[in-house]
């Protein structure tokens, strides 16, 4: 049932893929950045981040007060302000994009689990940047943020309080607060780093950037939005006044309301079993037997080509010291191996084989099927 | 008529006699169905091999097809941007466009041989194109008959 659903679904995004492809053309079909995307967006993010971190001061007085300044003073202020924010919602929008499409087309699991759990763990800090920077704004949305996050890890049995503690950064909400919040929204961006780091490991070649068409693409629809619905405050977070302000981010901020729903242990549950189930997806199919291929000794002359080639970093060379005049060898990573055999396409001595479809096999099929 | 225009005329081949050999991804359009044995179903002198991904489709192998009797070779990948192996179309296109090692033989002849990227789904408009390449190869063959 799951295969059905799965086969499904891959037809129906290669169809949306060959509208694509008759509108825009295969160099310019967005499908095909489906991993560069979200990487853009990130980028811009970081960009125009900075910017902001230049005038933004982490405090409870001045918090508010210097996006404001951001906003209203600076030139071009509130559209690096808007950029951020959509940004934001863009980069989440593609991940979802870019998650859906590997998922359904195959692409997760076997040889590529690396990329599949990174990625888990990459949609888990999105979701943390996400909420506190909501935070740093510090108007009424931020304090009600801070009270039901302050609740929700409290509400966790033995390590809750700490963790609450923690996130406060003491005992009550303080300066500190700001800069845990701070801490959280720039550090887990910088962590973002090194968890692609990760999920590029196993990934020859990434298709890392977009096209000059599409980039300009993204940022124009980032910027209209920046423009026609300009990221704003709420009235700024007092102490003294009971906060009521919570325009909703349905990419980031849909925690809260899920926990007005079910409470804190319920959204716990939800989060734990979604993560969970996300994460084990690979674990629902059953992986074919390993057949990978293969190096004749006799055969490899040492020409790199197949390392060069190999998509998933299956192939390294080795030194050898076997009395052969060539002085080195392909050597094949087993559990890397994806059995696609460009390494066979790339070798010119018969040297590097699949064991099923050998290719002077394939050369013995086109001659009988050409003289049948 | 001499004997040898009489060998020359039995060179030239109509549309329907043109022989083509696809070596074709196994990924890319999906030919349940649609072959018999290794003859596709509905286009007259055509012979489909299917390998796991165009990458793997090493330049003997089309040498093979010409040697064995095709008239015209395709090499059949994903949609360019779509390899389930992530780049074995671009290299499979890079090689038969002379940029990408081990190369394509000079002899092998480059007119009648085709780079053909189709997603599973394009199942009609591969036909109609594998037609429209036994119609080229035709022209093709009448082509190098003046040339020679
Ligand atoms: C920060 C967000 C992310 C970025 C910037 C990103 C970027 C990329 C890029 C550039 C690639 C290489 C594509 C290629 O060249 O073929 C890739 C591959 C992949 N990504 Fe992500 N990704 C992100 C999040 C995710 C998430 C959330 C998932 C799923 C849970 C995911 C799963 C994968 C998988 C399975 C691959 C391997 C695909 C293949 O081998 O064909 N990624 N990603
Ligand atoms: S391409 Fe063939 S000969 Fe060259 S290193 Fe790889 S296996 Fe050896
Ligand atoms: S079949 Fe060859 S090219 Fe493909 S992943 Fe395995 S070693 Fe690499």
């Amino acid at each position: 049932m799951l295969t059905s659903f799965v086969r499904s679904g891959q037809k129906v995004i290669l169809r949306i893929e060959d509208i694509l492809n008759k509108v825009f053309s295969s160099e310019q079909n967005l499908l095909y950045y489906h991993g560069a995307m979200p990487n853009f967006c990130m980028w811009m993010l970081f960009l125009s981040g900075l910017l902001l971190f230049a005038y933004y001061t982490p405090t409870l007085e001045a918090a508010y007060q210097s996006v404001e300044y951001i906003t209203d003073k600076l030139p071009y202020g509130d559209v690096i302000r808007g950029i951020h924010r959509y940004a934001a919602d863009a980069m989440l929008l593609t991940v979802i994009l870019h998650a859906l499409r590997v998922y359904f087309t195959d692409r997760y699991r076997e040889y590529r689990l690396i990329a599949w759990y990174s990625g888990v763990a990459l949609s888990v800090f999105m979701l943390i940047i996400g909420v506190s920077g909501y935070i740093l704004v510090w108007d009424e949305r931020s304090f009600i943020i801070v009270t039901k996050i302050t609740d929700f890890l409290g509400s966790l049995p033995f390590i809750g309080s700490s963790l609450a503690s923690a996130f406060l950064n003491g005992e009550v909400i303080s300066n500190y607060t700001m800069s845990m919040s701070f801490f959280l929204h720039t550090g887990t961006s910088f962590a973002l780093l090194v968890l692609l780091w990760v999920h590029y490991m196993r990934i020859s070649r990434p298709v890392v950037n977009v096209t000059w068409a599409i980039g300009s693409l993204i940022s124009g629809i980032i910027l209209l939005f920046a423009g026609l619905f300009p990221a704003i405050s709420g009235p700024e977070a007092k102490f003294t006044v009971e906060p009521s302000y919570f325009d909703i981010d349905w990419f980031y901020l849909w925690l809260f309301p899920l926990i007005d729903t079910v409470g804190n242990i319920g959204a716990w549950l939800v989060l734990i079993a979604g993560v969970t189930l996300v994460t084990l997806l690979p674990n629902f199919v059953r992986n074919h037997d390993k057949e990978p291929a293969s190096v004749s000794k006799d055969h490899c002359v040492g020409c790199r080509l197949c390392s060069i080639d190999c998509p998933y970093e299956a192939i390294y060379m080795a030194p050898r010291n076997d009395g052969s005049k060539y002085k080195e060898i392909a050597v094949v990573i087993d559990d890397r191996c994806a059995e696609c055999g460009l390494c066979v396409g790339a070798c010119n001595f018969d040297a590097i084989e699949l064991p099923n479809y050998k290719s002077p096999q394939v050369m013995d099929d086109i001659r009988i099927a050409l003289q049948s | 008529m001499t004997q040898a225009e009489t060998q020359s005329e039995n060179k030239l081949k109509t549309k329907d006699e043109v022989k083509v050999a696809v070596i074709a991804c196994a990924r890319s359009v999906n030919l349940e169905g649609e072959l018999s044995a290794t003859k596709l179903n509905g286009v007259s002198n055509c012979d489909v091999i299917q390998v796991p991904c165009s990458g793997m489709i090493q330049p003997r192998m089309i040498e093979a097809a010409f040697n064995a009797g095709a008239d015209g070779v395709i090499a059949m990948g994903c949609q360019i941007g779509d390899c389930h192996f992530r780049e074995g179309n671009k290299f499979c296109r890079e090689r038969l466009l002379g940029q990408r090692p081990p190369m394509i033989k000079k002899t092998v002849p480059k007119r009648r041989l085709k780079g053909l990227w189709m997603s599973e789904v394009q199942v009609d408009d591969f036909k109609a194109r594998v037609e429209d390449f036994k119609g080229y190869v035709a022209e093709q063959l009448v082509e190098e008959q003046k040339g020679n």
